[in-house]
């Protein structure tokens, strides 16, 4: 998910595994030309990988690629994408907690976002991400008194629906409508087989997207740091990023 | 660090701030320093602050130099219009000694790293557009070829296509005297893609 140089010639890598969850490793000598590791420890490689366990850190002994996800690092909307992917499941997902929905989640966005269909995996992923770590956003009641809401729900940046007598207290509120409101439980109930069909509108992305980036900043309290980048690529005339 | 007096304490302290060294490796620099004659000491001390006050950026390309224009910016005989881009200086030292490239170069002091926070406002983008503003025919992009690296060449080629400017992208591949069995997949495909007739 991430690598930082680390001497003159080693690196470390931030990797999220099946196995273990998030996790740290040292790479020796993974920057040199001819280093067996140095393919093997780029991001967004989906491996298996053999480690030593050390002290503090573990080392990344061998490596072998299952899937290089290439048509993500040649298109720059997707490389967007999936390092958003990336920062997201770095900020939220603690070391050393392993989640196998977690580990699917994330080759699943990949997959989706390689083959061209960016916007769409972003929004389930933020949804799904969010169910799984304990956050998931509540629709069908008030999250302030726990009235009933109305079918076009106003949305909090704290993770709910909030009522009209509550919107007040949960301001800024962002107005979804309802066919926003039954894809974000598709996306939450379903599973992943059966969402590959669903096509959103635009208004329905749109909307999502703008309540998710409240409720995640808010969760996060901290910037998102490859949402900047995202956004310098749609200031380009020929954007080529498909819903 | 209260075992040691204190200058030899403060010398230490400086050197371990540098890129790979360590405190042990601080101690062994500061005790060779000590035990050096002065004149040694003083050639260093020199060499130091003389490279600090004399090396500036280029403010054509932006690599390091003593003089402005640098060296490869004011020599007459190099081709003046293909500008070679590339992430840092030292980079233009390795293609330097390939003795290939007759162009010019443009440094970009990094890549986009979108993770670290570092965007395409805080690399020398704006200034490489200014130059393209000459008369330059070719634009080669030799950016590392990590994501980092692919995505600022990426960027930077939907910058510069409009302009009418060919862009060219460095060949990805086997290394020589490698082992095409150890070789990643990744690499293997780029080395498929960017195959020549012989």
């Amino acid at each position: 998910m991430r690598t930082r140089n680390l001497g003159e010639a080693d690196k470390i890598v931030t990797m999220y595994t099946s196995a273990r969850g998030k996790i740290v490793a040292v790479a020796r000598g993974a920057r040199r030309t001819r280093n067996r590791l140095l393919g093997v420890t780029q991001v967004f490689t989906h491996g298996r990988y053999l480690m030593f366990e050390g002290k503090s850190m573990d080392t990344l002994s061998q490596g072998e690629i299952i899937h290089s996800f290439q048509e993500i690092r040649d298109d720059l909307e997707k490389m967007a994408a999936a390092m958003y992917i990336c920062e997201l499941v770095d900020a939220f997902v603690e070391v050393e907690e392993a989640n196998q929905e977690t580990f699917d989640l994330i080759s699943n966005t990949l997959r989706m976002i390689e083959t061209g269909v960016v916007k769409f995996a972003l929004r389930v992923f933020e949804l799904k991400i969010m169910q799984q770590l304990g956050y998931e956003p509540q629709l069908q009641t008030c999250t302030h008194c726990g009235g009933s809401v109305a079918e076009q729900v106003m949305f909090s940046r704290e993770g709910g629906a909030v009522c009209e007598s509550c919107k007040h207290k949960a301001a800024p509120v962002h107005v979804i409508s309802k066919g926003t409101r039954a894809l974000i439980s598709r996306i939450l109930e379903w599973d992943w087989s059966r969402l590959t069909i669903l096509r959103p509108s635009s208004q329905s992305l749109e909307e999502l997207e703008s309540c998710m980036r409240a409720y995640i900043d808010y969760r996060l309290d901290k910037p998102m740091r490859s949402l900047e980048f995202m956004h310098t690529l749609n200031d380009f005339p020929d954007s080529e990023v498909t819903s | 660090m209260a075992k040691y007096p204190k200058p030899l304490s403060r010398l230490i302290d400086e050197l371990r701030k540098l890129p790979g060294i360590g405190p042990k490796t601080a101690q062994r620099l500061a005790f060779y320093i000590i035990e050096e004659p002065m004149e040694s000491v003083e050639s260093l001390a020199s060499a130091l602050t003389f490279a600090k006050e004399k090396i500036r950026y280029c403010s054509t390309c932006y690599n390091l130099t003593d003089t402005d224009p640098c060296a490869i910016c004011s020599d007459s005989t190099r081709e003046q219009s293909i500008i070679c881009v590339v992430e840092g200086a030292r980079d233009i030292v390795a293609l330097e000694k390939t003795r290939s490239f007759k162009g010019l170069y443009h440094v970009l002091h990094g890549a986009i790293a979108p993770l670290e926070g570092i965007g395409p406002g805080d690399l020398r983008v704006k200034e490489l557009l200014e130059r393209l503003q000459g008369p330059i025919n070719e634009v080669i992009l030799a950016t590392d070829p990590d994501v980092e690296g692919e995505a600022t060449a990426m960027y930077l080629a939907r910058l510069i296509k409009p302009l009418g400017i060919k862009v060219t992208r460095i060949a990805h591949g086997m290394p020589v005297g490698g082992d095409l069995e150890y070789v990643d997949e990744i690499t293997l495909t780029k080395a498929l893609e960017g195959r020549r007739e012989l």
